[in-house]
């Protein structure tokens, strides 16, 4: 191994240790780029070793930086931002809990099926793991704990559906992904689709068996109004508008009358007219949305920053060659080697973000997994699921932090773990699933017009 | 002083720990925060800008079967004044992603050291490191009189470049302003008192 790889490995121990501290990732990451870069200059000038980075080199920032200002996809992101924040605000999932819930009435589980169902609507427009918690307990867990359902089930739903808004599209997640991949953002859309209605329908299809089989976790409560038309057409016309808003999105792109940037900027215009119709977009509002926007756009946008400066120093100290060797010459085969890669992903899950996994981590393995001949959309949407499985396992999983945060008095960590427990088999499952028929991933990218 | 209060139903991704909530201020400090709070929430209305030249741009495609390339450049002009500005908002607003495993454990005095000295070693080097590097770059385009490639393109492009570097003095305004306060709590007469 050179000297210079050395550097490389101890950026990367040092990057975890540092955030350890809990200072904030992008500031971590741009201030070790400052000192590698220091400290390769050192090693070469005073201890003659070869680095190949110095001020000149890192200096190279700059027009990566400029390279993120002038980039026309990533204009999407924002927007995405924009709009799944007026949709939180726009008072329809309140909506979607009462009449869905109507509805369901009667099915043991019903509540349950609910919260997932406005988890998967809903969480397609945020693809923020903490906000999509957040919301849905705040609006579930609730109703559930007073119909009598047993806490864990409760919380294990809302925790496996507020994860799976970062795999839905459109979620920012998947921007960023193509992004770094260069990768079209509309085949990754394409491609994770399927398998996150995959996920979702695991998701259903477990709590309407369980609560069938054990009736007493998820009672339905005997006075319940039997379903008819009207209940029906009430909740058709409450899910429409944001189902429509979602499908026109998705729709035009797929169909490629809009680019993803556009399809944002009218997504996010659609959700501004939805609230503004239901009377919620007050300018007090308004602003608060605007700010939060600003807000999510610039924590992201740090660390964004911080890893171009990390990842390009990385690389000049050849980190990126070091992990695509040690990658293709594991010992296991091509499909072992995608499952090395998973497991570590899932490892890293456990205290890194996603923004952080997707800035660093994917582009530097992403060239291997290419290299042993698989399909960049299918393995990125592995790479999310996987992501998505690891925020839901305790203890140190982010949606379990949140919804801690937000649950009622009573409810203790140890049954919020036990309440991911299934949910985590689901996932697995999923992932087998589509480990073995990549077809559900590729299917629609190569049905979608170009 | 606890430093394990409960999360608040207000508590959105980003803030997962807000240590600087009872951060004593200091005069500079309170008119810095007070400049960046009120800059972030006006520059917070470029969102709707942009999503109006969106849609406009996208009608106009719709009407004329092509965009404008000045709406086209305009979009990602305003996304890039947007994304960098916004990152001095979130060092004043603490919203920035920490990684709070331990760091929630720590007692609050430890975490303002941590935060003391990241921000001077890494924070603000990385400040200084983009600045440096970006004032050249600007007056490159300046002095070249770049314009966008495209024609119809915007022009002036080193006003947009010019973004890079001051949105990154914003920054290390934002830092300059924690540290004060940081230092304040540091190394300042013992103010023990959490305030309001």
């Amino acid at each position: 191994m050179e000297p210079r790889e050395f550097l490389a490995i101890a950026m990367f121990v040092l990057f975890i240790a540092l955030i350890m501290t809990g200072f904030p990732v992008g500031w971590v990451l741009g201030g070790l780029a400052v000192f590698f870069t220091a400290l390769a200059i050192v090693f070469e000038q005073d201890l003659g070793i070869y680095t190949g980075v110095d001020w000149a080199y890192t200096s190279l920032t700059v027009e990566r930086i400029w390279d993120l200002m002038n980039n026309w996809v990533l204009v999407a992101l924002p927007m995405f931002i924009l709009m799944g924040l007026l949709l939180d605000r726009s008072g329809i999932a309140d909506e979607l809990m009462k009449n869905i819930a109507r509805l369901f009435g009667r099915v043991h589980g019903g509540l349950a099926v609910t919260v997932a169902l406005i988890g998967i609507l809903l969480a397609a427009t945020t693809g923020i793991i903490g906000a999509s918690v957040v919301l849905l307990a705040l609006l579930g867990l609730p109703a559930m704990l007073d119909q009598g359902y047993k806490p864990e089930l409760a919380t294990g739903t809302v925790c496996a559906v507020g994860t799976l808004g970062i795999l839905i599209p459109p979620s920012i997640m998947l921007v960023l992904m193509a992004d770094r991949l260069a990768m079209s953002v509309g085949d990754l859309f394409m491609g994770a689709l399927l398998p996150g209605m995959l996920l979702g329908g695991l998701y259903v299809t477990y709590i309407l068996v369980y609560a069938s089989i054990r009736p007493g976790v998820a009672p339905a409560p005997d006075d319940a109004p039997s379903p008819d038309w009207r209940m029906v057409a009430d909740v058709a016309r409450v899910v429409l508008p944001a189902l429509g808003l979602i499908m026109l999105v998705l729709g035009s792109i797929f169909f490629g009358v809009a680019t993803p940037t556009e399809a944002a900027g009218v997504g996010a215009a659609g959700a501004l007219a939805l609230a503004a119709s239901k009377r919620k977009l007050s300018r007090p509002v308004l602003r608060e949305v605007l700010t939060e926007t600003t807000r999510t756009t610039g924590y992201v946008f740090a660390i964004f920053l911080g890893a171009t400066a990390y990842s390009l120093v990385l690389r000049g100290l050849g980190g990126d060659e070091l992990i695509h060797h040690a990658l293709l010459d594991l010992p296991v085969g091509p499909q072992g080697t995608v499952i090395v890669i998973l497991f570590f992903t899932f490892l890293l899950g456990f205290f890194l973000d996603w923004i952080e996994i997707t800035l660093i981590v994917l582009p530097l393995v992403a060239p291997a997994v290419q290299a042993l001949g698989f399909d960049l959309v299918w393995f990125t949407v592995l790479f999310a699921v996987c992501l998505q499985t690891s925020f839901l396992t305790p203890p140190v999983g982010f949606a379990l932090f949140y919804l801690k945060g937000v649950a009622p008095e009573g409810i203790r960590a140890p049954t919020i773990y036990r309440g991911a427990v299934p949910f985590i088999s689901l996932q697995f499952l999923g992932l087998v699933i589509l480990f073995f028929w990549p077809v559900l991933v590729t299917w629609l990218p190569s049905m979608a017009y170009r | 002083m606890s430093s394990g209060e409960e999360t608040s139903p207000e508590a959105r991704p980003g803030n997962r720990s807000a240590p600087d909530r009872d951060l004593p201020e200091t005069r500079w400090s309170a008119a810095i925060d007070n400049f960046l709070q009120r800059a972030g929430e006006f520059l917070s209305w470029i969102w709707l800008v942009l999503l109006a030249v969106i849609v406009v741009n996208v009608l106009l495609r719709y009407a004329f079967g092509s965009g404008r390339i000045e709406f086209e450049e305009a979009q990602w002009h305003l996304y890039a004044v947007g994304f960098l500005g916004a990152i001095a908002f979130c060092v004043k607003t603490d919203s920035h992603i920490r990684v709070d495993v331990l760091h929630e454990r720590l007692s609050p005095r430890m975490q303002a050291w941590i935060d003391f000295y990241g921000i001077l070693l890494l924070g603000l080097p990385f400040c200084a490191l983009v600045f440096l590097f970006g004032i050249p770059f600007v007056a490159e385009s300046f002095a070249s009189r770049e314009v966008s490639p495209s024609p119809g393109g915007l022009p002036g492009r080193f006003i947009i470049k010019s973004a890079l570097p001051l949105g990154f003095a914003a920054v290390a305004l934002a830092f300059t302003s924690r540290l004060l306060r940081l230092g304040r709590r540091l190394f300042g007469p013992g103010e023990e008192e959490p305030r309001g």
